[in-house]
This record gives C-alpha cells, sequence and structure tokens, in this order.
C-alpha cells in the first residue's frame, strides 16, 4: 500500500467532484533501473523515480482525460480549473459512459519480488552474468539491457473505489554478434531469475553461431517457423487491434468480424492475462476500477471478444472485459497456448524452409484488410531437408493477419515469456509454423 | 520566457555532482506540456492535457556514465538523487575496460525561444474543436462514389520548455510550442475494398502554422485523390519502368537510409540491442561513394519553424546544417560529446532528449534531400512510362539501414511525360546503395513532412521534420502486395 499516493488520489478525487459530476484519479509510483550494455561493457546506467498522476474527469457527459508527472496537486488543480471553463464550449464525447458502481477492490498477490529492489542497488552483478553467460558461448561481443522496476499503482474514484497494488518488473534482452551474424534473446517477468538471465544469453549466442553460412535467398511463398519473439510482435498487433478503440476508428481487422467468426486455424488461441502474475502485465483492476480477468480474444480459431472499458462496451452493447485504458481498452499481457510440436524437432518436421527467429519494423499498409510487412533481425536461416543450410540475411514477411493466422499448422509445446523492444506487451508465447507466407528481399 | 525552475537548484545539484568527483555533470529541466482534441467524424472523444516536468541528471564518473531522474524539485530528492547517479555510475565502471570521455567544446550561456505570431496557448479547446470539424465536414463532402465510414482528427499543442546546466559552462534555456495534428481516415467502397491513409502536419511557431498548412483544404483535396486510387486505381506495370517519387516518400528514404545510419552512436554500436546498428563503418566517413551527384542530404535542426526545431542541443552544444550525404560521398556523421570523442571531432550538437527522464542521445533534427532547379513537369517529361508514387503508408528498413520497403498510396502512371491514370499500392524494395546510386533528377519543390523518431532505451519519441523533392528513379521492377 502506498500511502503517499493513496491520500494524493483522495485528496485530488474528493476536491473534484465538487466541480465534475465523476472523478477517477490514477497514481502511478514507479522506481526503475536499467542498465544498458554496448561491446560487453555497461554503457549507462539510468535511474527514474517518479509519481504520474492519470485524471479522467466528466461532467454531463464531456470527458476530459489528463496526465501530470508532478508532485504538487495544486499545479494540477489549476489545470483543470481550465478545463471546466471550457465545458460549455465542448460537447459529450462518443465515448463517456459512467463510471462503474462501487467494487470490492481486489488486487492482484504475488506480483512483487523484493529481489528486484535489491538489485537496484547492486546491478553489476546481473550485468556480469548476462555478458559472460553470452561470451561464453563463443561470440564476440553483446550488447542489450537489464531493466529492474517496482511499480506501485493506486485508483480511487468519485463512485467511491479505492483500491492500490504492488508489482515488480524484470526486463532483460541480449543480442549477440560473431563475425557478420547476430542472435538475438529476450525475457520479461515480475520475478528476478538468474536462470532467465543465463538463458537469453545463451539463445542469442546459439542463435549468432548456429551457423557460418551465408546462402543466397529466392524471394516467394514459404513455409517459415516463428520464433516467439517474432510471435510475441506480431501477435501484440492482432491484440491492439482487438481494443474496441481500434475497431472503432477502422483500423482493426476486427472490424470486418464479430464474435463467432472463424478467423484463424483451430490451434490458435490468443488471450489476454492480467491475472498471470509471472507476467509484468498484470494488474487486478483496470483504470475503471473494474476487476481484471483473463479472456480469449480468440479461442481455438474462433474470434471471441474485443476488448473494452465501460465506454466503449456500453457503445456496442456488452459489458467491459477490465481492459480501461479511458479513451482505448488495451491488452494487458498476452499468452498463446501451445501445441504439440517439440521445440527441438522444428526444423527437422518444417523439410523445407525458413526459420526466422527476431523481426522488428512491423507496419501496416491497411488495417481494415490487416496487410503488413515485417522485417527480419538476426538469424534468418534456410531450411533444407530438415536441416539449417546457412543464413539468408535480413527478409521480409509481406503478408495479411488473416492469412497468417489461418496457415498456422503447429505450435510448439514449448513457450517462453518474452519482453523487449519490439514487444511491449508482455506475452507468453510458443514457436508457431506457418505455411505459404510470402518473403521478400529487394532484387536492386 | 519565465523559468519553471530555480536555476541556482540545479546548480548545486552540479556542484554536489562535483564534490562526489564526478568529471562531468549535466542537470536539465525539462517540461512538456500538451493539449489536445480527438475526435472520431463528427463527434469529439477527448480532451486531454498533459503535464510532464522534471529533472534529469547524467553524470561522468571514472570513464563511466549514470542517468537519474525525477519528477520531484524538493532540493533534498536532487541532491540524493545525483548521489544515487554517482555511485551507479562508480559501481558500473568496474566492468568498463575504456573510459568513457566527451569532446571538449565551447559552451554557450544563452535564452532562446520560437517566435509565436499567435500563441499556441492561445489557440484554446473550442478552436481546436471547429478545425477538427471543420476538416471532417469538407473531407466527407468532397468524396462522391466512396465512403468515410472513419475519419478520426487529434490536434496538439505542445510546449516544450527546458533549461540545461552542465558543470563545463553549458547554460541553454529554451521554449519550443509546437503543432501538431494527425488525420486517420478510411475510405471505402463496397466493391473494391478500403484505402486508409494517416496524413500529419507538424512544425513549430505559433497558431499561425494552421493558415499555412490549410488542413481541411488539404484533406479534402487528398480524399478526392485517394477516391481515385480506391475506384480506378489499377495495377503497376509487370515491367521495369522510371519511378518517380514525391517528397514525402523521398523524406522518408532519406529520413530512414540517410539519417539513421548517419548517427555515430549507431555506426558505433551503442544502439545495437534495439534500434540496431548500420551499414556505414567508421572508415567510410569521408572516403565511401554511396550515391551519384544527386546524393546530398542534410540533417539541419535550426530551420525556422521546423517540426524537429532547435538552436542548442541536449549537452549545450550549438546546432548546425550537417550535410550526411554530400554528392554521394558519406561526410558527415550526427554526433554528441561522447561519439565525438570516439570520432576526435567536435560535436555537431546532434544531443536530444524526449523528456525529463530521457539520456540525451544521438538524434535527428530536420534531414532532407537536397533539391535542384527543374519543375516537376520537366523532371518527368521525358519519362514514356513511369510511376509516380506521392504518399504512403506501409514502411520498413532492416537494422543495418540498408534493405528498405515503401508501399505506395495516392500514386499515377506516368505516360509520355504526363501523369495519367492512379495506381493501386505500387510496392518499392531496394538497397540504399541502389536508391542513392540511381537518382536521375531532382525537382525544385522542396517540402517538409513531420514524424516522431523513435530510437532508445528505453524508447523515446522526438519530433522531427523529413523532406526533399521529387525525385526520378532508374527503372525498376515494382511489385503488388501478396
Amino acid at each position: 500500500m502506498n500511502d503517499l499516493a493513496l491520500d494524493l488520489a483522495r485528496d485530488i478525487t474528493e476536491k473534484l467532484s465538487q466541480q465534475f459530476d465523476e472523478v477517477a484519479v490514477l497514481a502511478i509510483k514507479r522506481r526503475e533501473l536499467m542498465v544498458k550494455i554496448w561491446n560487453n561493457e555497461p554503457s549507462i546506467t539510468q535511474m527514474w523515480s517518479r509519481l504520474n498522476l492519470y485524471l479522467r474527469l466528466a461532467k454531463s457527459g464531456k470527458l476530459w482525460v489528463l496526465a501530470y508527472e508532478t508532485h504538487k496537486p495544486e499545479v494540477l488543480l489549476k489545470h483543470t480549473d481550465e478545463m471546466i471553463k471550457v465545458a460549455d464550449k465542448i460537447t459529450e464525447s462518443e465515448l463517456y459512459a459512467p463510471l462503474p458502481d462501487y467494487a470490492v477492490c481486489k488486487p492482484v498477490s504475488g506480483a512483487f519480488d523484493g529481489n528486484v529492489e535489491f538489485y537496484m542497488n547492486y546491478p553489476d552483478e546481473l550485468v556480469e552474468s548476462l555478458v559472460v553467460g553470452t561470451l561464453s558461448t563463443g561470440v564476440d561481443r553483446v550488447s542489450g539491457t537489464i531493466t529492474l522496476s517496482r511499480v506501485e499503482r493506486v485508483l480511487t474514484t468519485s463512485r467511491g473505489y479505492e483500491c492500490s497494488e504492488v508489482k515488480s518488473e524484470f526486463e532483460v534482452y541480449a543480442r549477440a554478434f560473431k563475425d557478420e551474424f547476430t542472435g538475438h534473446w529476450a525475457h520479461g517477468s515480475t520475478h528476478i531469475s538468474h536462470s532467465a538471465i543465463r538463458e537469453v544469453g545463451r539463445r542469442a549466442g546459439i542463435y549468432a553461431t548456429i551457423t557460418r553460412n551465408r546462402v543466397d535467398f529466392t524471394p516467394g511463398e514459404y513455409n517459415v517457423i516463428l520464433s516467439p519473439l517474432v510471435v510475441g510482435n506480431l501477435f501484440e498487433y492482432v491484440a491492439h487491434m482487438a481494443s474496441a478503440l481500434s475497431v472503432l476508428t477502422g483500423f482493426s481487422m476486427f472490424s470486418k468480424y464479430k464474435p463467432g467468426d472463424s478467423i484463424a486455424t483451430e490451434s490458435l488461441s490468443l488471450y489476454d492475462a492480467p491475472r498471470d502474475t509471472s507476467l509484468p502485465g498484470t494488474l487486478g483492476f483496470d483504470d475503471e476500477g473494474v476487476e481484471t480477468f483473463n479472456k480469449p480474444i480468440i479461442e481455438k480459431g474462433v474470434f471471441t471478444t474485443l476488448l473494452h472499458n465501460v465506454a466503449t462496451a456500453s457503445k456496442m452493447g456488452t459489458k467491459s472485459t477490465g481492459n480501461a485504458g479511458w479513451i482505448g481498452p488495451r491488452p494487458w499481457n498476452l499468452n498463446i497456448p501451445g501445441g504439440d510440436m517439440r521445440e527441438d524437432e522444428l526444423i527437422r518436421e518444417l523439410r523445407n524452409g525458413v526459420f526466422i527467429t527476431n523481426n522488428w519494423y512491423t507496419r501496416l499498409q491497411n488495417y481494415y484488410e490487416g496487410i503488413f510487412s515485417t522485417v527480419s533481425r538476426d538469424a534468418a536461416l534456410l531450411i533444407k531437408n530438415g536441416e539449417i543450410v546457412g543464413h539468408i540475411g535480413r527478409i521480409r514477411i509481406a503478408s495479411t493477419f488473416s492469412k497468417l493466422m489461418k496457415n498456422i499448422q503447429g505450435l510448439s509445446r514449448e513457450r517462453y515469456d518474452v519482453w523487449w523492444w519490439e514487444v511491449r506487451v508482455p506475452m507468453r508465447a510458443p514457436f508457431i509454423v506457418v505455411s505459404n507466407i510470402q518473403l521478400t528481399k529487394p532484387e536492386v | 520566457m519565465e523559468l519553471q525552475v530555480d536555476p541556482t537548484l540545479l546548480y548545486r545539484v552540479v556542484d554536489r555532482g562535483r564534490e562526489l568527483n564526478a568529471q562531468y555533470v549535466e542537470v536539465r529541466f525539462q517540461s512538456d506540456y500538451r493539449v489536445s482534441v480527438t475526435t472520431r467524424n463528427d463527434r469529439i472523444l477527448a480532451v486531454s492535457s498533459s503535464k510532464s516536468s522534471g529533472i534529469g541528471i547524467r553524470v561522468l564518473v571514472n570513464g563511466a556514465l549514470g542517468f537519474a531522474a525525477t519528477n520531484s524539485t524538493s532540493s533534498s530528492d536532487l541532491l540524493e538523487l545525483v548521489e544515487r547517479a554517482v555511485s551507479q555510475a562508480s559501481a558500473t565502471s568496474r566492468l568498463r575496460k575504456k573510459p568513457i570521455e566527451f569532446s571538449d567544446e565551447n559552451l554557450s550561456s544563452i535564452k532562446y525561444s520560437v517566435d509565436e505570431k499567435k500563441r499556441l496557448e492561445d489557440f484554446n479547446v473550442e478552436e481546436m474543436i471547429k478545425l477538427a470539424m471543420d476538416i471532417y465536414s469538407t473531407a466527407r463532402s468532397a468524396v462522391r462514389e466512396v465512403k468515410l465510414p472513419f475519419l478520426v482528427t487529434d490536434i496538439r499543442v505542445h510546449i516544450q520548455e527546458k533549461l540545461v546546466v552542465t558543470s563545463d559552462g553549458a547554460y541553454v534555456e529554451s521554449r519550443i510550442p509546437r503543432l501538431h495534428i494527425s488525420v486517420l481516415s478510411t475510405l471505402l467502397h463496397p466493391q473494391k475494398g478500403t484505402l486508409q491513409r494517416s496524413r500529419e502536419f507538424g512544425g513549430s511557431g505559433g497558431g499561425e502554422l494552421i493558415e499555412r498548412w490549410d488542413p481541411a483544404r488539404a484533406i479534402s483535396e487528398e480524399q478526392v485523390a485517394l477516391e481515385r486510387v480506391l475506384v480506378s486505381g489499377i495495377m503497376p506495370p509487370r515491367e521495369k519502368v522510371t519511378v518517380v517519387l514525391g517528397p514525402e516518400v523521398v523524406g522518408l528514404i532519406v529520413h530512414e537510409s540517410a539519417g539513421h545510419p548517419m548517427e555515430a552512436d549507431r555506426i558505433l554500436g551503442r544502439e545495437a540491442s534495439q534500434a540496431g546498428e548500420s551499414y556505414v563503418k567508421p572508415e567510410y566517413i569521408g572516403s565511401y561513394k554511396i550515391g551519384n551527384k544527386y546524393a546530398t542530404v542534410v540533417d539541419d535542426p535550426t530551420l525556422p519553424n521546423s517540426y524537429g526545431f532547435y538552436l542548442y542541443d541536449d549537452e549545450g552544444v550549438k546546432a548546425r546544417p550537417r550535410y550526411l550525404y554530400k554528392e554521394g560521398l558519406i561526410n558527415e556523421p550526427l554526433h554528441n560529446r561522447h561519439t565525438a570523442r570516439i570520432f576526435n571531432v567536435k560535436s555537431n550538437g546532434a544531443s536530444r532528449s524526449m523528456n525529463y527522464a530521457s539520456e540525451p542521445i544521438v538524434r535527428m533534427g530536420n534531414t532532407y534531400l537536397v533539391p535542384g532547379e527543374m519543375s516537376f513537369e520537366e523532371l518527368i517529361e521525358d519519362v514514356d512510362l513511369g510511376v509516380y508514387v506521392k504518399s504512403y503508408m506501409e514502411w520498413n528498413i532492416d537494422d543495418i539501414r540498408w534493405n528498405q520497403r515503401y508501399v505506395g498510396l495516392e500514386a499515377y502512371i506516368i505516360r509520355n511525360g504526363e501523369l495519367a491514370e492512379p495506381v493501386r499500392n505500387p510496392v518499392l524494395e531496394f538497397t540504399t546503395g541502389w536508391f542513392y546510386s540511381n537518382i536521375l533528377g531532382v525537382d525544385r519543390n522542396l517540402e517538409f513532412h513531420p514524424g516522431i523518431c523513435g530510437k532508445g532505451e528505453p524508447s523515446q519519441g522526438v519530433p522531427v521534420w523529413f523532406g526533399g523533392p521529387n525525385v526520378k528513379l532508374s527503372k525498376m521492377q515494382i511489385g503488388v502486395l501478396a
């Protein structure tokens, strides 16, 4: 319990309730440390200590959303005075619905690891472990980051809701370099794990050294293995498109679908899992005070639900899914159940195709149609007759999310908790095998 | 300009850092205040406001860098924070074999601000809503054969104030107001499907920028053009044809394939694990030809009214135009004081931070391909068959800034030297080397477009402009969407 933040949130809620019909105050206090590694050495150690205050204010259906980073409530109250002055100049928000009635506070428990605070004072031990562990695979150099956070979150509303919770976050990723070849791995959790640090370094190193061959590549349709890093990146886009706000603004492939539609192979399910306290996106209540729960966005290939807050739910005639976001609902943690393939047999079973271990720069030509491309980075490997024959360099997946999900041939049993620069919603993901996916590379 | 923080507080932190044996201490107060209105079609979604202000402290201790930030401005909190920053940097210094050093610079004591003919703080919510409604109603009434089911407008005022002081004498106080408008639209035709566009306007200055941009007119004209593309657009030619790219596409290309690979920290590998490295190696500087005589790319943060405007960077170094590529030669990378020291040169003032909580790192300001003399008509008059790509939606580039892709949105056939029927979704994929070596001509129509450029750990988004003229390229095979 964070008394300072709670007292502040209560105080602001009480004061603003005199001017507005509804007030919600979300206070987030973060203490964080990140060590960045460059060529086997720390390039910088960064620390943050900050209090963020977010306000949702409503009056006669008009909606204001304010964000302040300040320890001084008087600054904030002065700004809200300015906001109320223009109340008669603006019209009702399309995304206003009353805040939920009073509910019992049910924070998550077990999401805080005291070791995270300990290692904020002694991060060099973790850095050394990552660097030494990665270099032990025979690579030349390693870059990456280790980030540790303590996050306290408090919500008070004028409907009498009050709740607070605390969690820790641990993020580590590494990129290993061996001559012209690189490998990458990442991990995210609420708990520090020394074995995870070693595993990140080991996998990055393995992908950097898996072969020294470089082979020619001809663009075309291929069967592909996507690593959990690639799966994490691409399905984060799918999950964001499942936000009801994305649908309301047309920036979603789900604009074309309704719950119950079959949109993927039966082997694919995608869950929003805020109650999984091992993943760092966990939380017990959303920004409107709705208790969170795990839910399928896609279950056995069938589109199940959009992600809602009370406003989007009200507009679409359904109930909140506990994913507020005051304007836009959003996913918290993502989880794709594994399949029956064994990770160590994926390459052999693929027979012929391409193994893409990492990607970045996913962009869409058309969200409504789900048309996208993304670029591989680190190891992209040509597979022939069940064997790796060599690196094909930086290639591109150019496809649609619909095709990607309908062409899934299998998922690995083993899953990994990934979180890094290109996967900002923590995800537990397997390797996924997809057939007939267009891969491109410039011919000039 | 009324300073929101007492400079003596920042100097006390500098002094405390020096007492603790930091070789260098930099203390930056930064305030970012934003007000925005977001609408969907003719309805308001929300009125939003945010205020982020606090202090970032960077120290160099025993050859190791430490950074700490807080939004508390209490003297005791800040003194404790600088002690922690020094302590952490000192602890990790044992893991460094080669000490980090900064270049020596002539640092200034200066105050500057951007002029506003109409103060942005007076550009009120009511006016923003009216503008957003105008944009929607004008666009909706402009199209005939398609529907406009979704048009989302976001109008945002951003006032950024900074005070940077360093232990070696810099004092830079600045105020930069910025205005940004984004419009996301979806055109829907029952048989032809959908087409989506993200259009942005951005710059520094006051409310007068609105008159200059005339966004309602610009958006409605573009919707009419996009309607033609959706309704009548044909597939791109199957044979290799001349490609002409518009300023928006050219600007993005030079941002991605000249600006980013010429960031010295990327060349050195400091961003290797996330933003990536560069095809440019340190030994290429001043010796390697990446393109032909038309390949001159400049990054200039000092352009008046630009979105990436600043006169002094966040290390107190005066900004100036940087010729990244000069007539095809890889010429001058973007530097901060750290990378400048490694390259044994002076910093060229490229150190920027997103907010008070962000480490200053090497960034672009406003990047553009230098224009030529001819008109657009002269540029395309000798093209028998080609494709003109005016705008894009999808794009990406690999992590060394070599292999890139742009998918056109508004595009036309060029036939016998004139623009002809619209083309749908032309796909361009090429390498950086091919692009800069295959420019056949550039016209004089220099235009800039705004963007938020992402880089750093944690990721920092900073406002930039990217631009260029219309550019004619050699014949190439144009792809189609799978």
